[in-house]
């Protein structure tokens, strides 16, 4: 084979080949999990109840930031994971109970709009031992993704994610219970 | 006829004094306050009724937090924590839930009068003998306002209302 052919040939090759680098996705390199717009109820010590931001799981901690408040938690503190399923007022917080006072009863005909959402409750233990507890709320889909990630991470749990439940798409995942 | 009358108010305020003394010997009689610095709050059982585990929490954490607003102790210690170990007079509260009915936040808003939470926790006050000090059966509820989780916070407010009365 001439010099001539085969340079093209390499080419074609070189550049089938960095294509394929760069527009397959890295199968098995670990996305850092961030859950914006989740709630975090109670539990975690230095944030405010009820306080909204952004739940994130990156290199073994577990990350809760709202505004300047931040939390801090090891992964591997964790020893129980539960998630759920509940359901919120489309409409809340001080407009919320504003719209109660509406005339002709329209403060109760709103109060039938509800957004599902997820809850996700851990417990995990402080440097002296002591147990504690928080829980968050999500959108409808995320707790078991978070779950997932915790638990790839070192958490422990309690019950365990069920394999078909692995499987399924994370808009409709599978919950272990209904409270 | 007025002597009549006459021995009405004396009956009268015979009876009245009789019921003020009795009242008074009454408060005489209020049972002595427990004394103890430290309190540990074991994680809530519910061997009886199936208790979501949120509200598990919630109940635990609410508890703590308001015994610290309480301040009747010096420390409260969490489920665990091996400080607890080393106090003398440490009080262990250990709790049982005995009754679960979870509501419903929407039919409380349309309908005011139904969808009403309420948990009833059988709550022992033990010392470090084992020996019970107090028992309670206490209920937390929610009725118009609010999502479910908060009669977990009514409980807890219960708690330490128990726990200012008998410390």
């Amino acid at each position: 084979m001439s010099m001539r052919r085969l340079v093209p040939t390499l080419f074609v090759a070189a550049v089938a080949l960095l294509s394929v680098v760069l527009l397959c996705p890295p199968g098995f390199a670990q996305q850092p999990v961030a859950v914006p717009d989740t709630k975090q109820v109670l539990g975690l010590e230095g944030v405010k109840h009820n306080s909204t931001g952004t739940l994130s799981i990156e290199k073994g901690t577990l990350q809760f930031k709202a505004g300047k408040k931040k939390a801090d938690l090891p992964v591997t503190s964790i020893n129980d994971v539960i998630t759920g399923n509940d359901s919120q007022r489309a409409i809340g917080g001080f407009i919320g109970t504003l719209t109660m006072l509406g005339p002709y009863g329209s403060g109760r005909f709103l109060s039938l709009f509800r957004t599902k959402i997820d809850t996700l409750t851990i417990q995990y233990h402080d440097a002296s031992g002591g147990l504690h507890g928080a829980i968050f709320t999500m959108p409808v889909g995320k707790a078991e993704d978070v779950k997932k990630e915790l638990l790839a991470e070192g958490a422990k749990t309690t019950i365990p994610i069920e394999p078909a439940a692995i499987g399924q798409a994370p808009a409709s995942p599978k919950k272990e219970q209904k409270p | 006829m007025k002597r009549a009358g006459h021995c009405c108010v004396f009956a009268f305020l015979v009876a009245a004094s009789l019921f003020a003394g009795s009242a008074r010997s009454a408060q005489d009689k209020k049972p002595q306050k427990i004394s103890a610095s430290a309190i540990q709050i074991l994680l809530f059982q519910s061997d009886e009724v199936k208790l979501p585990a949120e509200f598990q929490m919630a109940l635990y954490e609410h508890v703590i937090e308001e015994l610290q607003k309480a301040g009747k102790f010096e420390h409260v210690y969490r489920d665990g924590d091996h400080a607890a170990a080393n106090t003398k007079d440490l009080i262990t509260l250990r709790s049982n839930v005995t009754g679960f009915k979870q509501g419903s936040e929407r039919a409380r808003q349309v309908t005011t009068v139904a969808g009403a939470t309420s948990i009833t926790i059988h709550c022992q006050f033990v010392d470090k003998s084992g020996k019970v000090q107090l028992e309670r059966d206490i209920t937390g509820k929610v009725r118009f306002f609010g999502g479910n989780l908060r009669a977990t916070y009514d409980f807890a407010k219960k708690v330490a209302k128990e726990v200012q009365e008998s410390f």
